[in-house]
């Protein structure tokens, strides 16, 4: 499917003008969503200083669940920053040209959200004066991080992948920087002028951009699906019940791209409706990742089947004492939100009056993003809640500076994607021009 | 009166930019550069454009990255030659994991450079003999003359259908 197919009208010249207005001075509720998304990372902000402040005691981390919510939350976010990259990079390499409208919103929530991944380990680690520990360079203390530790990795993994999806971001958004330069004035055009680089479409400068963007693309593919296999190894490497098992890099993978696309319609359908995107981000773009999602939903329904298939097979009785209380135990109720909101409720999108209508795709896109959280919570505190010895059992509770930090980390999120669709073009105006049939009069 | 003229063509069809650019080139008129909002399959076949060679800037700083992050594993687990798990000191499989994040890393940083040095951004002075409305719905092309082939070339741009602006 093409732009022009689904909206015969748009030109270059109206493209522009629908991203250009997002642009204009915001309104009052806009500056007041924006304060509170701030309090709301002050909030976060003040929890994790009294965490510094006090000890990492006040979280609910303790034996035998050490790690808690933060890494919860570590792979949710690094999970939500994958589906950009699977729509700005692998979708590019495939020409599907629906991923052009949400490609840049896509790219920007990657950004974003390994940004606010990020701060997870920092926050986890306590003592965080000392994160330097874990960069190598030469130091007084002759100490260098071992390589073969997959903490170690993700040090590499989550630094690469930020790098390059936000050289990914910045490089495909030049031509759009120079057109808002283009048509700015004042102090907002010298602002603009630098960040275009002095960009002009010269035929060179598509020359070698075009193919920089494909490269881009091609490195990218790799080191998306890399670097969420490295995440799980964190838990696969670990010779806990649940945890040690072969298919965890590919069922990470698909739940990251599940839940990032569940969260691209979640800010996808407010940000058509708010900016009137209708003609460019077309209920077809919509379909379409809703599509998807009910493909990656069945990869990770049958990922939860194979794990209890290969406890089974295995006769091993600890990994099928850990499925079975996975499901009947204490935690069942996380493991039923979990199992119903990701692979029951997106299988809705088979039926086309759904995935056609915004309410269903907006509320089913909520419903997947916390059945997301609740498959991380299950994996990480299940496992290590009830691993080998009965008498180590224990259960987990997060506290209310968990939850601080939790709602913060949520808020810090929204705040800096508020703050972009404002400021830059949250839509490709080059990509989207690219899908107008060639030929036609585009000053219309 | 200027002994030299920059004079563009701006077209809103790319098929007729592309005609004129093809109809320049055989001209006695210099085409300088071309402006586009997006990237023109019919322009880039008017104007016989090799295959950038971003990519050799590319491969450069892949293999630079996976040397390199071979390297930066197996020098910090010989500093302290401690026995993991079981693994040898300079355990490959590991290490490859360094080794391949390292890759993308340089190969992403060296695509960067290279299309930084080839198109030779960033660059502030080059807005000069620009209209902004290329960044936008029009194809321009820019082409020079003498002062007394001014006529000449502007009558050239109107006869392909392109409005005419004439820079200095």
């Amino acid at each position: 499917m093409t732009i022009d197919s689904a909206s015969p009208k748009l030109t270059y010249a109206n493209i522009d003008q629908t991203v250009l207005d997002t642009l204009r001075p915001a309104t009052r509720p806009y500056w007041i969503t924006v304060a509170l998304l701030f309090l709301g990372v002050l909030l976060g902000a003040a929890c994790w200083l009294y965490q510094i402040f006090i000890g990492i005691g006040v979280g609910g981390q303790n034996n035998p669940v050490a790690w808690g919510t933060y890494l919860i939350n570590f792979v949710f976010w690094v999970g939500i920053a994958h589906s950009g990259t699977l729509i700005s990079a692998i979708l590019h390499l495939f020409r599907a040209g629906w991923r052009n409208p949400i490609a840049r919103a896509a790219e920007t929530m990657t950004v974003f959200a390994v940004c606010t991944a990020g701060l997870f380990p920092f926050i986890h680690l306590g003592r965080v004066w000392v994160v330097y520990y874990m960069l190598p360079f030469p130091n007084q203390r002759g100490l260098w991080p071992n390589f073969l530790s997959p903490l170690m990795f993700d040090v590499i993994a989550i630094s690469t992948y930020l790098i390059v999806s936000s050289l990914f971001w910045y490089t495909g958004m030049l031509p759009d920087l120079a057109t808002v330069r283009d048509r700015a004035g004042g102090f907002r055009k010298k602002i603009f002028t630098i960040l275009s680089l002095g960009w002009t479409g010269e035929h060179e400068h598509w020359r070698h951009f075009s193919r920089t963007y494909l490269f881009f693309a091609a490195l990218a593919t790799p080191l998306v699906i890399s670097v969420h296999s490295v995440v799980s190894w964190d838990f696969a490497l670990g010779i806990v019940p649940g945890w040690h098992t072969t298919i965890f890099a590919p069922y990470f993978v698909a739940g990251a791209i599940h839940s990032g696309l569940a969260m691209v319609l979640t800010l996808m359908i407010p940000l058509r409706k708010i900016f009137h995107y209708e003609k460019i981000i077309t209920l077809s773009v919509l379909e379409n990742v809703a599509k998807t999602i009910v493909f990656t939903g069945l990869i990770v329904g049958f990922a939860y089947g194979t794990e209890y298939f290969m406890a089974w097979y295995s006769h091993n009785i600890v990994e099928l004492e850990t499925f079975r209380w996975r499901a009947l135990g204490d935690y069942r109720i996380p493991f039923w939100i979990m199992v119903t909101c990701n692979t029951v409720i997106p299988l809705l999108f088979f039926f086309q009056k759904i995935r056609t209508t915004v309410f269903w795709l907006f509320g089913i896109s909520i419903v997947v993003n916390i059945g997301m959280w609740f498959e991380r919570f299950v994996i990480i505190i299940g496992s290590v809640a009830h691993d080998f010895i009965p008498h180590a059992w224990g259960l987990y509770r997060p506290t209310a500076v968990e939850f601080g930090i939790m709602l913060g980390s949520f808020c810090l999120f929204f705040f800096l994607f508020v703050l972009f669709v404002k400021h830059l073009p949250s839509v490709s105006m080059t990509e989207i021009k690219e899908t107008v049939s060639a030929g036609e009069n585009h000053a219309g | 009166m200027p002994a030299e003229h920059h004079v563009m063509g701006l077209f809103t069809e790319e098929s007729r930019a592309a005609a004129a650019a093809a109809k320049l080139r055989e001209s006695p008129w210099p085409l300088l550069k071309v402006h586009s909002p997006v990237p023109g399959h019919n322009l880039a076949q008017a104007l016989d454009s090799p295959k950038s060679r971003v990519g050799y800037f590319t491969l450069c700083g892949g293999i630079i990255g996976f040397i390199s992050g071979f390297a930066l594993a197996i020098f910090t687990a010989t500093r302290w030659s401690l026995i993991v798990s079981g693994k040898p000191v300079t355990a490959l499989i590991p290490f490859f994991i360094v080794g391949f994040e390292c890759t993308i890393l340089f190969a992403v940083i060296g695509n960067v450079i290279g299309m930084l040095t080839l198109t030779g951004l960033p660059r502030y002075d080059n807005l000069r003999y620009y209209d902004p409305r290329c960044s936008g719905s029009h194809f321009g092309i820019l082409a020079s003359c003498r002062a007394d082939g001014l006529d000449g070339l502007t009558d050239f741009f109107k006869e392909q259908g392109a409005e005419v602006k004439v820079f200095d």
